[in-house]
């Protein structure tokens, strides 16, 4: 079976108690593509992304990777959080090798130092997560989540927490990143600039419980970065998202 | 220093009666005997020595402990992680140990010298059930607050559930699990001599007992300055040992 990361969502649903979160949710996300998810905040976002991840389960509908229902955490799906998942007690290269040394993968440490390279985390390979900086740890992150060569890659805000520079810097970066190694990605953000510049496809939620509203291709090409921000098709866009996210909050 | 200093003056102002309160001078030279002077060349049962006696008594005392103290962290750290990670050990076990825990540990003592009489097994029984709670109590609290994240994490990166307490749950509690071993050693400590009171005719507190009965003051604080010093260091040695373990936490 080949591992294409080809996603498959159809009529997912999910409450908490009474409370329903998502209401059926179906989407599409192509081999090697980014969705890139954009909703109001609290509207079950990282709810969907969690289902996906297989942190949690859902009450109806179907999610597929690949064909393979999702049913508990795999290390064929990575998920990097806002808050970062990296282990405080390993070090930088610990972290990154952690996922091939569970699953007894030969070649862990050329793995690890060709992520160390990608991620410009070489100098600071044995560096405890505590003393990077949020870019690095971010980064570190995402390194440690493709040490095992996901098929399917979720992120979850995974910029966030960091000051705008860093996260235009780190935008360009996982853009190249992605470009290098096609990997199927989910994107969670608030971040208008985030998902426009990231995405292939961007997908609308609704507010509380999540529905998607609409689907769009975003086609500026691969070479997207700073001077994308400034490009008038790329301001007419953003005005129109913000508009209908607006209007759906 | 000062300590020192009002310590000599009470003795010259005789505050109390020189065989209640000696000099330190008195106290140094008590050391000094027990320690580095000549033993008895044939010894007889039943009679607790001093001269030369002291380091023989040292390593009876911190062998004592010692044992006691390891059977206690092990014991302490397997039903820790099994009350914290497991519902079923916790709704079977929990309440049981949460009563005995509120059993003060010298209310053992007439029941354990019923069992096994007033000697050294009842001492080391004394001792490990002194050792355990605190092993128990640190270990269960604090992989029951290992972040969920970090779990969830290892799940995804691979990680089969029956490995997490190894590369998860232990790691991440090590921090508060060190707090607890360091008390439980400190605890254990001082529980050696209350196991050396009667019974035996070797360790630090055996001799600080027939200090008491012949009413030789200075040896009795010979003994005291002992376990202070041995407390402290056994103390710092652990700290040192558990230090690059725990490097990760420090802030």
């Amino acid at each position: 079976m080949t591992k294409l990361g080809l996603l498959v969502a159809k009529g997912v649903e999910k409450s908490f108690g009474l409370l329903p979160v998502l209401d059926g949710i179906d989407l599409e996300v192509s081999a090697g593509r980014t969705m890139a998810l954009l909703g109001p905040s609290g509207c079950g976002k990282s709810t969907l992304l969690r289902v996906m991840a297989g942190f949690e389960p859902y009450d109806a509908g179907t999610v597929t990777v690949d064909g393979q229902p999702v049913n508990g955490p795999s290390p064929t799906r990575g998920m990097v959080a806002q808050s970062g998942t990296l282990f405080p007690w390993l070090t930088v290269r610990q972290n990154v090798g952690f996922g091939p040394r569970e699953q007894g993968e030969p070649g862990v440490d050329a793995t690890v130092k060709d992520l160390l390279v990608v991620t410009g985390l070489s100098d600071f390979a044995d560096a405890l997560p505590r003393q990077l900086s949020g870019g690095m740890r971010q980064r570190a992150a995402i390194a440690q989540v493709l040490a095992n060569q996901p098929p399917l890659l979720l992120l979850d805000e995974p910029f966030g927490a960091l000051d705008a520079q860093t996260r235009l810097r780190m935008h360009e970066w996982v853009r190249g990143l992605l470009a290098e190694r096609p990997t199927s990605t989910v994107l969670v953000t608030h971040d208008v600039d985030e998902a426009l510049l990231l995405g292939d496809q961007l997908g609308l939620l609704s507010a509380r419980p999540a529905s998607v509203v609409s689907l769009r291709d975003i086609a500026f090409g691969a070479e997207r970065g700073r001077h994308t921000l400034t490009d008038p098709a790329f301001v007419s866009l953003k005005a129109d998202v913000l508009d209908e996210v607006l209007g759906a909050a | 220093m000062l300590a020192l200093v009002a310590w000599q003056l009470a003795w010259q102002w005789q505050l109390k009666p020189q065989t209640i309160l000696p000099s330190p001078h008195q106290v140094l030279t008590a050391a000094d005997t027990y320690f580095f002077g000549d033993p008895v060349a044939t010894e007889l049962s039943g009679v607790v020595y001093f001269r030369g006696a002291g380091w023989s008594h040292l390593a009876t005392s911190i062998l004592r402990c010692g044992q006691a103290w390891a059977i206690a962290v092990v014991v302490g750290l397997i039903l820790g992680l099994g009350l914290g990670l497991s519902r079923w050990v916790a709704d079977l076990l929990g309440p049981f140990t949460n009563a005995l825990r509120a059993v003060p540990l010298f209310a053992w003592l007439p029941l354990l010298a019923v069992w096994f009489g007033l000697n050294t097994t009842s001492g080391g029984i004394l001792i490990f059930i002194g050792a355990l709670w605190p092993v128990v109590v640190a270990t269960t609290d604090s992989v029951a607050r290992v972040p969920i994240g970090q779990i969830e994490t290892a799940r995804m990166l691979g990680t089969p559930r029956s490995r997490l307490w190894r590369r998860v749950y232990l790691p991440s509690a090590l921090p508060e699990i060190v707090t607890g071993l360091r008390l439980s050693l400190i605890l254990a400590w001082t529980v050696v001599i209350i196991a050396e009171l009667s019974g035996t005719t070797t360790g630090v507190g055996a001799m600080m007992t027939a200090g008491r009965e012949s009413n030789q003051t200075d040896r009795i604080i010979v003994g005291v300055f002992i376990f202070a010093l041995v407390g402290y260091a056994a103390d710092s040695l652990l700290r040192l040992f558990t230090r690059r373990f725990i490097r990760w936490s420090a802030t």
